[in-house]
């Protein structure tokens, strides 16, 4: 059916393929819709200049305190309510830096985070012998996580599913807190804190292949 | 996340406080959310819904000019005088509309994704873009802003 100049708002309004089609074939031979046309794309082209980036090197390391207090007044007591209580705070930034601004802005601040120093100097440091028995835990994780990911392999290649997408998200969420927790481990592996926190993100990450694998059942 | 806070409330500082309290919303409220949608999409609900309480809060400071000391995203330098009366007239919308310009047409995101932010349809979604860019047209060509198309 050929579009008429009246057609012009509906095609607009519900940005249909086709009607846009037809009525860009009417636009050929009608200045004015052609025009409106024209405007429109261009507002569209002109749009993601608006987008803005700033340095903020105080934001990130002002969150994760803010962060970090909250997660210590709560300590022992309802600590990180709910879903994610077993994440702790910074890993809960390094996530939602990764989820929403990009990895760069984790990177950026990682180097001047002032929590990361009091880590270094006022928590408890892990014995040598601790520290075997820790790695001896991690390496039992990832044995385990290294088969559950191949039996979930098939599954998580889904993307039909919006379900299997928010797991494969949160997977991949998960497989970005411990890149950032690794490497700052690799500045201190005594550090009580950062090791606590990579043995709880390692288990979540278990746990959540697991409810997968059960949802694959069900 | 910060990009679009600043379009939404007009000025670093609150843009930057609205981000943090964000974070913090998020944090308490990690228990509500169930996977119904994307977290990212969780979470940007939670900051514009964070910007919309600061813009109530503070009208006034809406409407301070931006500073120029942003990079702009990549791109568009042709057309750079149009982008900053763009951002001039979206700064002028109702809230609603400028949010759902700011989701679809400066952050990408698809009207489904947008309705889940904005918490309303993929239609209600459309509908809103749509009345946002009339009115930007509109805007836009009162000041002279749009040049004129050539006849062929």
């Amino acid at each position: 059916m050929k579009a008429r100049c009246s057609d012009l708002e509906q095609a607009l309004r519900r940005g249909d393929p086709e009607r846009v089609a037809s009525i860009e074939e009417h636009a050929r031979e009608c200045a004015a819709c052609r025009r409106v046309l024209e405007d429109w794309r261009r507002i569209s082209a002109a749009a993601p200049g608006l987008k803005k980036s700033w340095d903020s090197p105080e934001l990130w390391p002002r969150i994760r305190q803010a962060l970090a207090a909250k997660s210590q007044t709560s300590d022992g007591r309802t600590a990180a309510p709910g879903a994610w209580s077993w994440l702790p705070a910074a890993a809960i930034v390094a996530l939602f830096a990764v989820a929403t601004a990009g990895l760069w802005v984790f990177r950026n601040t990682a180097g001047r985070d002032p929590l990361a120093s009091h880590w270094q100097t006022k928590k408890p440091l892990l014995t040598e012998q601790a520290v075997e028995e820790v790695d001896a835990a991690e390496k039992a994780y990832l044995a385990s996580i290294e088969k559950l990911s191949r039996l979930a392999g098939p599954r998580l290649a889904d993307t039909s599913s919006p379900v299997i997408v928010n797991y494969r998200e949160k997977l991949n969420l998960l497989d970005s807190a411990i890149v950032e927790l690794k490497s700052s481990i690799d500045q201190n592996r005594f550090n009580t804190h950062l090791r606590k926190e990579l043995l709880a993100v390692y288990g979540e990450k278990q746990r959540t292949l697991q409810n997968l694998m059960k949802e694959a059942k069900s | 996340m910060k990009s679009i806070a600043l379009n939404l409330l007009g000025n670093v500082s609150d843009a930057e406080d609205a981000v943090q309290e964000a974070f913090l919303k998020v944090y308490r409220g990690a228990a509500r959310f169930r996977g119904g949608s994307s977290l990212s999409t969780w979470i940007y609900r939670i900051l514009v819904n964070t910007c919309y309480d600061f813009l109530r809060r503070s009208r006034r400071r809406a409407e301070a000019p931006l500073p120029s000391r942003f990079a702009a995203a990549e791109g568009n330098t042709s057309d750079h005088p149009l982008r900053l009366s763009i951002e001039s007239a979206v700064r002028r919308l109702e809230p609603r509309e400028r949010a759902s310009f700011l989701l679809v047409e400066v952050e990408g995101f698809s009207h489904r994704e947008a309705g889940e932010i904005l918490e309303v349809s993929e239609t209600t979604s459309r509908a809103l873009l749509f009345r946002a860019k009339k009115r930007l047209r509109k805007s836009l060509g009162a000041a002279g802003n749009l040049a004129p198309v050539e006849a062929s």
